[in-house]
């Protein structure tokens, strides 16, 4: 076994070599949830350059607080892939049960790992990755946000329509609050606990403390992820139903604009030209959008991508030229 | 462009038109990833019921085995068929055969084992969806060789199994027609060997649903055969319909490879001989041959706790 498993992370080392080579413009890893692979787009020329080859079901990722590597969840393959945050040439494979979402904790101790399929949230060791403690939590724990201090985080369970605040001092959990349908993307935001709610039009913003609904914001029908922009001035919040992506005051919540994006819009990177890639789930593609003026181009990619993540050789000049 | 793309994209249309409206208003949007699952497998589903229809249809209408003046047993196998490969089989086989997947590969990566693969066994399949996609094919069919033979050999399996070989006016409609509890059994041991080699959920009903398209061509009402030798390369109409012949019902039968002849060969069941054969059941209550779906299911269901009663095995 010890030997097919060295032919194995061999092979895999082989298919990403030809992703070891980081173009200087910068480039997109998307996460192709349907076909098992990870696209590297170049943002310069707004295509698809290289595609990894994983397991089975890629979703989400996590950078390490030191930012030198990149994790890659691969839910029905079991399996962290470990990748180089810049080439993104896989470096190794770590067995891990169902990782959907996943994050390590901004103060840098725990990496918490969702399993969505499985019904339970895992806490690992962030240095070695070892599991310190499991979370049975019924049912489908879906996205996550950590407080800023890194004692708390927050998981949607999305086939029980509640949040759960999770205490990872004492491991334990805290509360569990109903929020409404099909709870997905989670942020902290001022102070507060926002939950995107996929089964409805709105997100709610909700009270750390104890999990107390203070208010709701609509936005459109399936509210799905919701992101800060790096300013920390907008709130970025995509709707899947509805095919928007609403951009909101940060503080205020209120609705600034609603630019229509195909394809059931799912996660968000920032690219440092101030344009938004957005993953169109349904469309095989990734939007690129120009907040300023709403213009989208779609960029083909593999079957349901989902997760995005954009190196750090990102320049903004060469995605001028690619207009 | 990859060949999937034109598939993606109709599936992706069902799903945001159709299948998310109505999670929504269901308020079970938290299956929304599943549900795009079985719109790209619907999707699949359809076209390859489309390509059966256009390579099938001609190849009945010029080369019949069998004319008959009245068709209407056939259309209980359109429906079977619709049923089978649009709605219910997509939905069955992925649903289930993820959860199953995931709890299991899951279970075994907790206590330290790494869930077996095809490629975690064969490193160059890594990244080559071509080949392995095929091996794939290769160990489904020669799983599906011995339930089908076994679903022959015990009395208890036939009943059920006598529903599909009822049929007296076999056309490529007719692979689908199966009793609902064989089709559940039949996924259950598919599912059991693909969980053994590590076939990914995504890709399991594409498997079923083109080892369904040649199963479709070989149950054809048409003279057809493949020569000497590409009938012992893959299974044709001529080499099946020797399966479904009157006399070759129950236990007498041969040929029961679904899409390579191989294992029949491998195992001293093969039957070359150039004869088409009259299809149908001697022994199947009139029920299981003409009746509606209904009452072929109700009829497999009492020959089965017949069976049962009986003692038989």
């Amino acid at each position: 076994m010890r030997l097919f498993l060295r032919a194995f992370v061999a092979a895999l080392l082989s298919a990403a070599a030809i992703a070891g080579t980081a173009r200087a413009a910068g480039d997109v890893l998307v996460l192709n949830s349907g076909d098992a692979t990870l696209s590297i787009v170049d943002i310069s020329q707004l295509r698809e350059v290289a595609r990894i080859p994983v397991l089975r079901e890629p979703h989400h990722w996590a950078l390490a607080p030191d930012g030198r590597t990149l994790l890659v969840g691969d839910t029905g393959g079991n399996a962290l892939f470990v990748l180089n945050p810049d080439s993104f040439a896989v470096l190794r494979r770590v067995p891990c049960a169902d990782p959907y979402q996943l994050g390590f904790s901004p103060d840098g101790k725990f990496l918490v790992v969702n399993g969505l399929a499985r019904n339970q949230v895992d806490v690992y060791d962030a240095a070695t990755l070892r599991l310190v403690h499991r979370f049975p939590l019924a049912s489908m724990p879906s996205h996550l946000a950590f407080s800023p201090d890194g004692g708390r985080v927050f998981v949607s369970l999305q086939g029980a329509r509640r949040l759960a605040a999770i205490d990872l001092g004492r491991m334990q959990v805290l509360w569990q609050a109903e929020v409404g349908r099909a709870p997905a993307g989670v942020l902290w935001l001022g102070g507060r606990v926002l939950v995107a709610l996929m089964g409805e039009d709105d997100f709610a913003v909700l009270d750390p403390a104890d999990g107390r609904i203070e208010r709701r914001v609509v936005t459109g029908k399936g509210t799905h992820q919701l992101y800060l922009s790096p300013d920390q001035r907008t709130l970025w919040v995509n709707a899947r139903l509805s095919n928007i992506t609403v951009a909101l005051d940060a503080g205020s919540f209120a609705v600034r604009r609603r630019y229509a994006v195909p394809g059931g819009p799912d996660d968000i990177a920032f690219a440092p030209d101030g344009r938004l890639w957005i993953t169109e789930r349904f469309a095989r593609a990734v939007a690129v959008l120009d907040p300023a003026s709403g213009a989208v181009q779609s960029v083909d990619v593999g079957r349901s991508p989902h997760g995005l993540f954009l190196n750090a050789h990102a320049v903004p000049a060469s995605v001028a030229r690619a207009d | 462009m990859s060949p999937t793309l034109p598939f993606d994209l109709a599936a992706g249309w069902v799903q945001q038109h159709a299948v998310l409206p109505l999670l929504y208003r269901a308020g079970l949007m938290q299956w929304e990833e599943v549900g795009f699952g079985w719109a790209l497998f619907a999707v699949y589903g359809a076209a390859q019921v489309a390509v059966t229809y256009a390579v099938c249809l001609p190849l009945e209408r010029c080369r019949p085995v069998e004319r008959w003046p009245d068709r209407r047993a056939v259309g209980v196998d359109v429906l079977y068929t619709l049923i089978a490969r649009v709605g219910l089989l997509p939905l069955i086989t992925f649903v289930l055969f993820y959860q199953v997947q995931v709890a299991l590969t899951g279970w075994l990566t907790d206590h330290g084992i790494i869930p077996p693969t095809l490629e975690g066994v064969f490193p160059f399949l890594l990244g080559r969806p071509v080949p392995t996609f095929l091996l794939y094919v290769v160990i489904l069919d020669f799983a599906e060789y011995w339930r089908h033979r076994l679903s022959h050999r015990l009395d208890t399996l036939y009943a059920l199994h006598a529903v599909h070989h009822a049929q007296r006016q076999m056309t490529f409609w007719s692979d689908d027609r199966n009793h609902l509890l064989e089709e559940v059994a039949g996924f259950l041991w598919f599912a059991a060997v693909g969980l053994a080699i590590g076939i990914p959920p995504m890709q399991f009903p594409l498997l079923v649903l083109l080892l369904r398209l040649i199963e479709s061509l070989s149950h054809a009402n048409a003279r057809l055969s493949f020569g000497r030798l590409g009938e012992r390369l893959i299974v044709s109409p001529r080499f099946h319909r020797a399966h479904h012949g009157m006399t070759a019902a129950g236990q007498r039968s041969a040929n029961y490879g679904a899409v390579l002849p191989w294992w029949d060969m491998l195992f001293g069941t093969a039957d070359f001989s150039r004869t088409y054969a009259r299809t149908g059941d001697p022994t199947a209550e009139e029920a299981l041959a003409t009746g509606s779906y209904a009452a072929q299911q109700w009829a497999g269901l009492r020959r089965m706790l017949r069976t049962l009663a009986a003692g038989h095995s």
